[in-house]
């Protein structure tokens, strides 16, 4: 791959001379994309310049179909705004040049979005504060104004009564698609939700869809320097972001506290504090289950682009072979059918 | 004699991780060694355990069927009938599964139907389903700790 990006970066950086490609790898996780990593160096006007910088590349099949042009224009329009997230550089259309669409971003450097390295020193003691900045980010995207924005040219825009419906259908006609055998408590879990539905949304805001510990940077200077994976972003109820944070598949210190670092009832008193919303209980229960459905779906599309042979990423099989059912469960204990 | 399958994926999964992955250079290399790992270990307990989790939910699915029949509307009794008479030819997991999947398609449509049903009899199925539900889930549940 250094040759072809080597050569899309000569094109792109005016004047350069000299362009070449080091450091080349892969970033472990992507589901989605593959996500490279790489340095940059050019010269101009004589002065040399070294860049880190981050390729997504669409890949053969994901566990998600989603429009990197979408993610794109999320990272841009929140570029410079109190979420952190990294400059875009690049959208490239052409699937001829690496093999799939792609974007190129500039790199975070010295920072950590490990899972497991966050449960532990030094980082475990630093939990409280950056707990506390992932949820008052959260709060900043919920109240971010998109308006005019390059988010509101690639996104359909719900009303605040239709933000539940839109997503509870979009991830049932996934299920529909994508499921390999029937999924009874899942098609159960679908029928409770759209019986006992939420409030409307309080008010239309940018959800990121995937927000939650490991797609966030940080560093033991105990603050968040980026934001990342956008690519579920959309338009709706904040509240699905509040409530997907919470979900059982990312409690890391499996021991109930979202992401493995702050109690429940702190997450949502933060959050409702910097964002000025409200966190209706029975609306983040609906919410809450809601996750259940849409990781569902997740993981039902991954598991049928392993066994259709579109793609060998074994990480799509294991995430078939040890979280569908725990989703399950977790929708089960959250309608209280199972303890 | 030969090592049975349970063994040999066992085998395959600690030598991934104690012998193959200090070898491996890369954060991506090491991450997909640790997931072939993890999957060769449930590969591992599924292939001793499908065939008996799969006649067991069978059976009990279609001791619900049956018993949800007389509440059934006519058009659905008739799929449903037609799911009861799906019958795996042997005991190959791919048969098993496949007349797993007729009898669950069904339940979901029993489920939702009988929800709509102000009855005892109905209230009384609905109940059982939820149990075989929640009974499906640990079924499925692994013994071995996952990483």
């Amino acid at each position: 791959m250094e040759e072809p990006l080597t050569r899309y970066l000569r094109a792109r950086i005016p004047d350069a001379e000299d362009v070449t490609v080091s450091d080349l790898s892969r970033i472990p996780g992507g589901a989605s994309r593959e996500t490279w990593m790489f340095e940059a160096s050019w010269t101009s006007a004589g002065e040399r310049t070294t860049t880190p910088l981050i390729v997504r590349k669409d890949p053969p099949a994901s566990l998600l179909d989603t429009d990197r042009e979408v993610e794109y224009a999320f990272y841009s329009s929140f570029y410079g705004t109190r979420v952190p997230v990294p400059r875009m550089c690049w959208l490239e259309a052409d699937a001829t040049i690496l093999g799939g669409p792609f974007f190129i971003m500039e790199r975070i450097v010295g920072c950590e979005n490990n899972t497991r390295v966050i449960l532990a020193p030094p980082y475990s003691a630093l939990q409280p504060q950056l707990a506390r900045e992932m949820y008052e980010i959260l709060a900043a995207i919920a109240t971010f104004d998109w308006h005019g924005s390059a988010i509101e040219s690639v996104c359909r825009v719900p009303t605040a009564d239709s933000a539940w419906r839109d997503e509870l259908e979009h991830w049932e006609a996934i299920i529909d698609e994508e499921e390999l055998s029937p999924q009874p408590v899942i098609r159960a879990t679908i029928r409770w939700l759209r019986a006992h539905p939420p409030r409307p949304a309080q008010r239309v805001s940018v959800v990121h869809g995937d927000y939650r510990v490991g797609n966030f940077l940080y560093r033991d200077d105990g603050h968040i320097h980026g934001i990342l994976d956008w690519e579920m972003a959309h338009l709706g109820d904040p509240l699905e972001d509040l409530a997907w944070s919470f979900n059982q598949s990312w409690q890391w210190a499996r021991d109930g506290r979202p992401g493995g670092i702050v109690e429940r009832d702190e997450a949502v008193r933060i959050w409702e504090a910097a964002s000025g919303l409200t966190a209706d209980a029975a609306s983040l229960h609906w919410w809450e289950l809601f996750t259940d459905v849409k990781c569902q779906g997740i993981w039902l599309k991954g598991a049928r682009a392993f066994q259709e042979g579109k793609t060998s990423e074994i990480f799509l099989a294991l995430v078939a072979y040890s979280l569908v059912n725990t989703q399950d469960q977790s929708a089960l204990r959250a309608m209280g059918k199972m303890s | 004699m030969k090592p049975d399958a349970v063994r040999v994926l066992q085998g395959v999964s600690l030598s991934l991780l104690t012998q193959v992955l200090p070898e491996v250079a890369t954060p991506f290399g090491q991450q997909t060694t640790s997931v072939a790992a993890g999957l060769a270990a449930m590969v591992g307990e599924e292939f001793d355990r499908a065939a008996d989790r799969l006649v067991a939910e069978n059976g009990a699915v279609r001791t619900i069927l049956r018993d949800a029949m007389p509440l059934l509307a006519a058009d659905l009794q008739a799929s449903v009938t037609r799911a009861l008479g799906t019958s795996a030819a042997g005991y190959r997991v791919s048969a098993l599964q496949a007349e797993n999947d007729a009898l669950r398609g069904a339940l979901v449509d029993v489920h939702a139907a009988i929800g709509a049903i102000d009855s005892d009899a109905a209230r009384a199925i609905d109940g059982r389903i939820w149990e075989e539900l929640v009974e499906s889930t640990r079924r499925r549940e692994w013994t071995m700790r996952i990483t």
